[in-house]
């Protein structure tokens, strides 16, 4: 491993003053949160921002809240294992924890950050299929105050977001489950942990008595340049009974709406495929409110 | 005989405690006083004529103290073949071959140095595949390969990049497959791996300015061979160099031979004293060390109705590579029992062993075993299918037993692999049908069961030789050239010093491994070790024993042949509390500071080579080993994902000397197969580039992804041996994959010829087969 060059960090203690070094230091920085994608570009892939701005000083950017409305509020340097672990989490959006749970390793997770996995914009990341299948909104602060965007809005392609320089993702809001919140993740990987997502698929509906389903969303990682909504397919299930037929319609209507490559790790066609199945799986898994198929790897983790 | 108080006992080993705590130092954390740090700068270009090298830039960066370029290192390496220069010469012929390098006050500045070199190439074609680089008509990777230094037993092939064209001719193939009710021909293929040891790639060395004496300090697992190969290249007396062994974090045999060596040495030259260090991060490991043989098996197999096998005929294609390191080696050994370990009296085998312009393949684990396994196991799988037959019973009825002589003409004894193929087979209730995970909701998930049985010869004819030091102390050390990679050896050996000094086992101690003070051992390779140095160890501390008697004797005022060695004394037989300590008898001698020596060598000689027309041999090996492995999945048909429920491995070893360390090393075995089985291959574009060179893409397995795994031990002694001892270090992984690979086809109705059986592999066989019965 190469040791770094000498870089200049800053360590601003507010938002605004974090913006307003962006401005002044012009383009070519990087905002630092947890530093488990950064530290690596840096040391391991010869990537040299031109300076970078440390967020950990800045407070109020932590933890995880539920709002009067009900909504709850992750902050952007809340750890995967925080929300891996969150009583409140687990309780609301139990396959949003499991998503989470996804993520790399334990040590990882003891130090990755929600809001850096979302600004770094990797398509395959765990937990952006889950957020943007509970229409989670993130919340975005910069020199003319602040504004807030649907997640899914954030994301403009491999590694590419849609804020400015000086713009800081302070905050995942998501809206307030409603009692017939059924949802499922599905990491889908050659091995079992310790690998990242071939392909991830989230689903999130709305049943009515636990059967009809009022409103579906179905979200996808790793299978376009940034993780996506299978809008069609959302729409084959609405107001319907889902059943193992339709699931399955539902899924083949998923597959042809992604877009995958064909890489070292999977073809194209491959992702497809796996679409499909995984979002049967993961919609007959939210019905059922358990997992009816082939449990990946819930039972054993590290 | 079986008195033993040390030997076959469960005993911790001696280097646990150092290892776990993270005390222990490797070849890799080595830091010496004044050195300097060396960085490669690697071909991009998999064949190409070097036009130009400028290093102007890199020699007045400031902090450099050497730059070296093929010129500077004018010297040729190899084993078995010499054909590799120690930096790139006037060509290249790998993505990842060092071209030049430079010697700097620290890593960074090295680094930066190196990016200065410009180099200009011309590309050449290049090949990727050992079967088209194995054309007649095929472009040359080596133009002067005929005027290259060969070993002896080297029989080149037609094509310009055939290195080894291997033999085996036995009986008439074409008559057996006549005389067959059912034959079968079959391709299987298996891709590149690397061996991915836990600690990367380095070496140290240093020239001793006044001398011209080079040092080398390298974790490489075979020294003396090491020394050898270095001294001719350089063309200096083996007492010009000196290795000194640090430990080594896992070799699995890519730490044999020359692989950062060279670099380090061409550096030393250049840096007036001072030590030079070359530490390759693990994509430089992936790109420019060595890898397994990536194989292509054409396998024809005529069988009669009743179950006997009447021919088989195989041509293998073993992808060397750009340079031969092992391959001629790994061919032989890897073909010559490739049909498996079977009675068939007409058998045919081609092995050709070809250069190609990717990286480097050589020795892994298992040594050509694994491949040919994939392969003809499986096969032995379909050819029982077709004939109605277990693939169990198919097995029982032609596998080798003792007094049946082996296709390449060499009569076998102490076969245990009857017993290994029925204790795995009961492991895994074999013949017993699973339908259904136990308490699982999960459809479409089919559950198979796959055995697979290998022989594994060891590299003959070698030697071995080991040193015992007794002190006054009443302790020993023992002297053996056989490097801790990780396997248990100094346990062992220790073990057997013990043993045959009947001193207590924590009073004996391996002394650390440098060729100026250690005598000779052949290699740390080929499951070799517990034998060959096993004897030799046993023989050395046997005459450490006689001496200590002799001195022994007036001091009890008793004839040599009258006492007896116990718990670190020695008695009288009849009169036992007339005693001395072994450290006692050395002290009255000697001295406090005194010692006892006892050595002895221990080689195993062939009656006769191996021919080079037929491939028969009287005794091809010191010892053979067998094992029989089998495997319980689960697939999931809607993914193609296969999870491994259960993994029974029984190995015959002759005589455990350590039965927790045999159960380690079959569980460790069954963890690396079972990565080669599921998730690993080097991905080479057709540019000859590795596009995998890293922990995120190149897959191995995790804790998480190993079964239920059940080791056992089966003891059929070898007389040879030392108490009955064979080996054990590479069967571990040989026949996984194809155990696996027969569950897979069990569990699916039909055959994933290629490795690694990943789910999208085995997803799109499944789909091939239901549109075959579709239409």
């Amino acid at each position: 491993m190469k040791r770094p060059e000498p870089l200049e960090i800053f360590q601003p203690t507010s938002l605004k003053a974090a913006s307003t070094l962006v401005k002044e230091q012009g383009p070519g920085g990087r905002f630092l949160a947890g530093g488990t994608d950064l530290v690596i570009a840096v040391k391991e892939k010869g990537y040299k921002p031109k300076y970078v701005v440390d967020l950990k000083r800045i407070p109020g950017l932590t933890g995880i809240r539920v709002e009067k409305d009900g909504s709850v509020t992750i902050g952007a340097l809340t750890t995967m294992h925080e929300v891996e672990t969150s009583p409140v989490v687990l309780n609301k959006y139990p396959f949003l924890a499991r998503s989470a749970a996804e993520v790399g390793s334990v040590q990882i997770r003891n130090r990755a950050t929600i809001g850096g996995n979302m600004a770094n914009a990797t398509p395959s990341a765990d937990v952006a299929p889950a957020l943007i299948a509970l229409e989670a909104k993130a919340k975005i602060s910069g020199l003319n105050g602040e504004r807030t965007i649907s997640l899914e809005e954030l994301f403009r392609g491999p590694g590419q977001t849609n804020l400015a320089p000086e713009e800081i993702l302070t905050a995942i809001v998501i809206p307030p489950a409603s009692s017939g919140l059924r949802g499922d993740y599905i990491k889908f990987s050659p091995r079992e942990m310790m690998d990242l997502a071939y392909v991830g698929v989230a689903v999130a509906l709305d049943l009515h008595d636990g059967k009809q389903c009022r409103k579906a969303r179905i979200a996808l990682g790793a299978v376009s340049p940034t993780p996506m909504r299978a809008r069609r397919a959302e729409a084959l299930l609405e107001n319907q009974t889902v059943t193992e037929e339709l699931a399955e319609k539902a899924g083949a209507e998923a597959a042809a709406e992604s877009k995958p490559i064909s890489d070292v790790r999977s073809s194209a066609d491959y992702r497809r495929e796996m679409v499909r199945v995984n979002t049967k799986r993961a919609l007959l898994n939210a019905v059922a409110g358990e997992p009816a198929f082939w449990v990946e790897r819930r039972d054993r983790r590290y | 005989m079986d008195n033993l108080t040390v030997v076959g006992k469960p005993v911790t080993r001696i280097d646990a405690d150092e290892k776990v705590t993270g005390e222990a130092v490797y070849g890799y954390d080595l830091v010496l006083p004044n050195m300097v740090y060396g960085k490669v700068l690697f071909s991009p270009k998999a064949h190409a004529k070097i036009k130009r090298i400028n290093t102007d830039k890199a020699r007045q960066y400031p902090g450099v103290v050497a730059v070296v370029t093929g010129k500077d290192a004018p010297w040729i390496h190899g084993e078995s073949i010499r054909d590799k220069p120690f930096l790139a010469q006037d060509k290249v012929r790998y993505i990842g071959e060092p071209v030049a390098a430079v010697a700097a006050v620290d890593e960074d500045t090295a680094e930066a140095a190196v990016r200065l070199i410009e180099v200009e190439y011309e590309d050449l074609p290049a090949y990727t595949s050992p079967e088209d680089a194995a054309r007649m008509d095929a472009v040359a990777i080596h133009e002067n390969f005929a005027s290259y230094r060969k070993m002896p037993f080297i029989t080149p092939g037609a094509g310009p990049n055939v290195c080894e064209h291997f033999k085996l001719r036995t009986g008439d193939v074409e008559q057996g497959f006549r005389e067959a009710d059912v034959v079968l021909e079959e391709r299987y293929s298996v891709p590149i791996i690397q061996h991915a040891a836990m600690e990367p790639h380095s070496a140290h060395a240093q020239v001793d300015p006044t001398t011209g004496r080079v040092t080398i300090w390298v974790a490489n697992d075979a020294p003396f061979r090491a020394l050898h190969e270095i001294t001719e290249a350089l063309d200096v007396p083996k007492e010009q160099v000196r290795f000194i062994n640090p430990l080594q974090g896992g070799g699995f045999g890519s730490k044999g031979g020359l692989k950062v060596e060279p670099v380090a040495v061409a550096l030393a030259y250049k840096t007036n004293g001072r030590p030079v260090r070359v530490k390759f991060n693990r994509e430089e490991t992936f790109i420019s060390t060595l890898t397994r043989h990536g194989a292509i098996v054409h396998v024809k197999s005529g069988v009669k109705k009743n179950g006997a096998i009447t021919a088989r005929e195989m041509t293998i294609y073993w992808n060397g590579g750009a340079y031969a390191e092992k391959s001629p080696t790994v061919c032989i050994r890897g073909s010559l029992p490739a049909p498996g370990p079977y009675r068939i009296p007409n058998v045919k085998v081609d092995g050709y062993a070809v250069y190609t312009n990717v990286p480097v393949a050589g020795s892994f684990r298992g040594y050509g075993i694994p491949q040919g396994a994939w392969a003809v196991e499986q096969h032995t799988d379909e050819l029982a299918r077709r004939l109605g037959m277990d693939p169990l019973a198919f097995r029982m009825q032609n596998v080798f037993a003792d007094g049946d002589t082996a296709y390449w003409g060499e009569e076998l004894h102490s076969v245990g692999l009857k017993e290994t193929l029925q204790k795995a087979a009961d492991a895994i209730e074999w013949g017993k049908k699973i339908d259904s995970m136990p308490g699982s909701r999960v459809k479409g998930l089919k559950i198979g069961k796959g055995l697979a049985c290998i022989q594994k010869p060891t590299r003959s004819p070698t030697t071995s030789s080991a040193g015992v030091i007794v002190n006054a102390k009443g302790e020993a050390s023992v002297l053996a050239g056989t490097v801790e990679i990780g396997q248990g050896c100094n346990t062992i050996l220790c073990q057997i010093a013990a043993e045959e000094l009947k001193m207590p086992f924590d009073k004996v101690r391996s002394a650390s491994l440098d060729t100026d003070v250690i005598p000779y051992d052949a290699s740390t390779t080929s499951s070799r070790s517990t034998y060959h140095m096993g004897n030799a160890v046993k023989g050395a501390a046997i005459d450490a024993r006689e001496k200590l008697a002799v001195l022994a004797a007036p001091m009890l005022e008793a004839k040599k042949e009258e006492l007896a060695f116990a718990d670190g004394k020695i008695f009288l037989k009849h009169q036992p509390e007339m005693a001395l300590t072994v450290g006692e008898v050395v002290r009255r001698k000697f001295g406090p500071e005194g010692t006892v020596r006892g050595d002895a060598s221990y080689t195993y000689e062939l009656a006769k080579d191996l021919d080079l027309e037929t491939g028969h041999s009287d005794n091809a090996s010191a010892f053979y080993m067998y094992a029989t492995q089998a495997a319980v999945i689960a697939v999931d048909e809607e993914t193609g994902r296969a999870r491994l429920l259960r993994m029974a491995a029984a190995h015959d070893v002759g005589k455990a000397i350590n039965p927790l360390n045999c159960a380690a090393q079959i569980e460790g075995g069954l963890a690396m197969g079972i990565g080669s089985a599921l998730h690993e291959h080097l991905v080479i574009d057709q540019n000859g580039k590795v596009r995998n060179p890293s922990f995120l893409d190149y897959h191995l397995v995790t804790a998480l992804d190993l079964p239920e795994m059940i080791p056992i031990i089966v003891e059929c002694p070898e007389p040879q041996g030392p108490y009955g001892a064979k080996g054990l270090g590479e069967p571990g992984l040989a026949p996984t994959p194809a155990a696996i690979g027969n569950a897979v086809a069990d569990a699916i109705g039909a055959r994933v010829y290629d490795l690694p059986l990943s789910p999208e592999r085995i997803f799109w066989v499944i789909q091939e087969k239901k549109k075959g019965k579709a239409a």
